[in-house]
Order: C-alpha cells, then structure tokens, then sequence
C-alpha cells in the first residue's frame, strides 16, 4: 500500500513527519525513511461542519493519530463516533479534489 | 538600542467595508497615525506595512509601495511584512528595530487586511494556506478545525469546559461595546449561546468543540502605529508610551510534532523575552491584548504567558478577574472575537489599543490607571508569536 514517508534520524532516532533538513532534535542531516505501521491511535481529533471552499460536505472528521511505530499524522477519520485513543487501522485513499485531480491521503477507520 | 516612543496611533472602525479597497484602509489608518502624533509635514524615513495574502484576497501586491505613494511619503524605504497572523506584529517589530538601532527616526508601521472581498469559505481556504501543504492542507483542515483538535485536548487535561469558552465570548463582546472600532457589536449571554435547548442555532459547531460564538468574525481593517525617539516625540504632542519590550518564538509547523500539542511553547518564550527586556513581570501588568482568534486561546496564552499558572485561567476568568475592573483586565477592546481579526491588521489593532488604554484615552473602556501594558499576537497555530511590553513614561 502506499503511504507517507516518515524520517527516523540516524544518529538520535527521533521520528519525524513532515520532512525536516535537519533533526528537530539533534540537528543530524541523516535519515532513515519509515513508513508507518498499520495500525494507530487517535489523539485528538474534531468534526468539521464549515469546510473551506472546494468541499462541500460537512461533518468530516480530521484526527492526529499515533502509529504504532510512533509516526504521527493527521488524517481523514472515517468513524462516526471518534473518541481519544480509539485503535484505527491505515488506508491510502482519495481524500479531496484539487483542480479536477483526485489527493491521496492517509484515512483511518475503526479496528480492534 | 535607544528607547522607542509610540508617537502616534491610528485605526478605522473593522467591519465588513465593501465601499474600501485594501489601500484605502492602509492609508486612512496610516494618516490617522500621522495626525495623531501631530507629525505635519515632518518626513518618515520608512514604512513597514503588516499584511498576510493581499495577492489571494485582493489581486494586489507590493503593498507597502503603493502605500507610500498614496501618502505622498515618497522617497521613503517601504516593505511588507508577512507573517501570517503575526504580521502585524512581525511589522511592528522590525519598525522598533530600525528606530532603536539609529537607521531610522520616524517610522510608520500599518496593518491591514480586506477578507471580506472574497466569500466565507474562500477566505476560510486562504486562511489555510498557512497549514502544512501536504500534512494538513490536502486533508481540508481549516484553523478552527486546528482549534477544535487544541481545545479538545486543553479542556480534558485542564478541566476547561464549555461554559469557560463562552464566558470568554461574552465578555469580550461586552466589552466590544465600549469600542466603537469593534466589528461586533452585539450583547450576547449564556443562555443564547450555550445553555437553552436551542442555542446551538445561534452558535453551531464550525469544528467540534469550537462553536461559532468560540471563533472570532472575518473583517476588513487596518491599524497604524508612528515609532520615533524620545528626542522627537518630545516635541510632539502626545504623553510618552515605549515599547520596552519584544519577544518572539517560533515552534513546530504542525500541532502533532509537538511532544505536548497542549503546551504553546512559543507563547512561553516569547513572552518571557519581553518581560525580561523590559525589566518587568507579568504581575506588573495591568492590562494585556491577548490573541483570543479561539476562545480557547484567550484562556491557554492567559497562563503560557505567566499570568496565571496551568489550569487556572479559565478560574481568573470565573471569578472575574480578566474584566474591566478585575485585577488584570485582558481584552477591553473585545479583542479579535469582538474587534475583528482582519489577519494583518491585528497586531497593529492591539498595540493601539494598548496606547490608548495607557495615555488613558480609551473612553468607557478604561482601565483604571494603566501603566504597563502586553499583547500577544500568535501566527499560524502557535508556531510564530510575538509579545510586547508597553509603558507610559512618568
């Protein structure tokens, strides 16, 4: 499956994501890249009812989850009922339209 | 560094004003500043000017040029500043700078911004250009929603509630009403926004837990602030006021690689740097403009800023103590919720209202005897803040 590409700096082993040039901790410039685990959990999260321009839907929930791994990522919740530190399994879907092109993004639903 | 005097500050009323272009409102501040200090004719060797996405609102850029050009205060330097949220702030801060290192002696500083040229969602989707391009923006997540995911994790850790963010709400749009330059101008309570069985069709969820009444408005506006010397300013007319102190911090772009996404590290160390340039503590404040775009905000950045410990803001505001009147009134402009946040002009808006509160001009509004004043002027979700300590001199 493809996903996000996530940095494990080599010399202090911080895990990173987005990408940074230098380690947030260290300052080392090497990285080893990760992908993240399958499964996480949430964090903290939020249901959207005014969504920017481009989307019309409402109701869509946005959470940070945790990877097993310790890669963290903000993703599309697909769950009614979302509560902290609820387990979710990974999928790589569509997640907007952006001038006529479908985004892929990380989606997150519901697993034991 | 030698002392730098708020000579002069200037403001239009926010709201949302279709019959003003961007640099109509950039100018009528800005002249306003000038008269203000009673500067007549005197030259301004620069001009910086605090605007966030002018090129996505209002198809202009290179603002601070036609700016100069407006005020016929040409050949002097001009730049634009852009900082997100901060900008104003960012504007302000290297205005100081020029002052306070001999490069310039009169400098003009305005903010501004016309959000309202666009629609809501739209200006909800420039607003977000801010966030991460491929972590965040794709996902469709909007400041409130980064708001919504905070005060989630505030209120569970803190034990802030509901009631607490409305408590803020009505109270900076109580005081709103004292301002005749605040957009909002409507008494509001607990009951219409927050306890009645229907509230929740005056004030619906933007992004669960923030409410509409939890976010402030989308205005157009622009402020103004003339820094000079203390040579000059003497000359003019206006009582004393220096900026004594600036801090500014910057932290993660996005709220999860922070190790606590509760704690706003950049309001901690911001802050702590303006006080200890300016010689002074929190506890000597006695009034402060905080950055309340989120009602949550008002609360965390009362304690990262070292007024009250974690945890006991939302109980200073309980009891009272952040109203006009309380022991350190924050807010009595209204603040963004009332005020308006119109993205550029907000850092400006909140030194101005600071002046006028410590030349003691700030009307109904006043706080008794100001002194000492802060504000916080917080960019993106916290990863770019600025603080500043005002004084009026003996």
């Amino acid at each position: 499956m493809k996903t996000i590409t996530a940095y494990k700096c080599n010399k202090c082993g911080l895990v990173m994501y987005p990408y940074h040039d230098r380690c947030l901790n260290c300052k080392g410039r090497d990285f080893k890249e990760i992908a993240p685990t399958s499964k996480g959990k949430l964090l903290t999260y939020t249901v959207i009812e005014q969504l920017p321009w481009g989307m019309d839907e409402r109701g869509r929930v946005l959470g940070v989850v945790e990877f097993d791994n310790g890669v963290k990522a903000l993703g599309l919740i697909k769950d009614d009922a979302p509560r902290i530190g609820m387990k979710l399994k990974v999928n790589w879907e569509p997640v907007r339209e952006m001038g006529g092109e479908e985004i892929f993004g990380l989606t997150f639903v519901k697993t034991k | 560094m030698r002392p730098v005097v708020v000579a002069g500050v200037g403001m239009i009323p926010f709201e949302r004003r279709d019959e003003d272009s961007l640099m109509d409102m950039l100018a009528t501040a800005g002249l306003n500043a000038m008269d203000d200090a009673g500067l007549g004719d005197r030259p301004i060797d620069s001009v910086y000017v605090g605007n966030m996405a002018s090129g996505l609102f209002n198809h202009q850029v290179s603002v601070a040029s036609a700016l100069v050009d407006r005020l016929s205060l040409l050949p002097a330097a001009a730049d634009r500043v852009e900082n997100g949220p901060a900008s104003g702030g960012s504007a302000i801060k290297n205005g100081f700078l020029a002052v306070a290192s001999g490069f310039n002696d009169v400098v003009l500083v305005v903010g501004g911004e016309k959000m309202r040229e666009v629609i809501g969602p739209k200006a909800t989707d420039i607003v977000a250009c801010m966030t991460h391009p491929q972590a965040e923006y794709i996902y469709g997540v909007t400041l409130p929603a980064m708001a919504g995911m905070f005060a989630r994790l505030y209120m569970e850790k803190y034990g802030v509630t509901r009631e607490h963010l409305s408590m803020v709400a009505i109270k900076n749009q109580t005081n709103g009403l004292l301002n005749p330059y605040a957009h909002i101008q409507m008494k509001i309570t607990m009951e219409g926004i927050l306890s009645h069985p229907q509230s929740h069709i005056n004030s619906p969820v933007v992004a669960d837990p923030i409410h509409l009444y939890d976010c402030c408005p989308v205005s157009d506006g622009a402020a103004a602030v003339l820094l000079t010397t203390e040579e000059i300013a003497n000359k003019l007319k206006k009582p004393l006021v220096t900026i004594d102190g600036i801090g500014q911090a910057t932290d993660t772009h996005t709220l999860q690689e922070r190790s606590d996404p509760t704690d706003l590290k950049a309001v901690t160390l911001a802050s702590e740097q303006a006080f200890k340039m300016a010689g002074i503590k929190p506890k000597d404040i006695d009034v402060a403009e905080l950055h309340d775009a989120f009602t949550i905000l008002e609360i965390a950045e009362s304690e990262h800023a070292g007024f009250f410990p974690k945890g006991e803001g939302a109980k200073a505001l309980e009891r009272g103590e952040t109203q006009i009147g309380g022991k350190l009134p924050i807010n009595p402009s209204g603040g963004l919720k009332a005020r308006g946040h119109p993205v550029g002009a907000t850092g400006v808006a909140q030194v101005v209202e600071l002046v006028w509160q410590l030349r003691g001009e700030a009307g109904e509004r006043q706080v008794k005897g100001a002194a000492n004043g802060f504000s916080l002027n917080f960019g993106g979700f916290g990863n770019n803040v600025l603080a500043f300590v005002l004084r009026r001199k003996s």
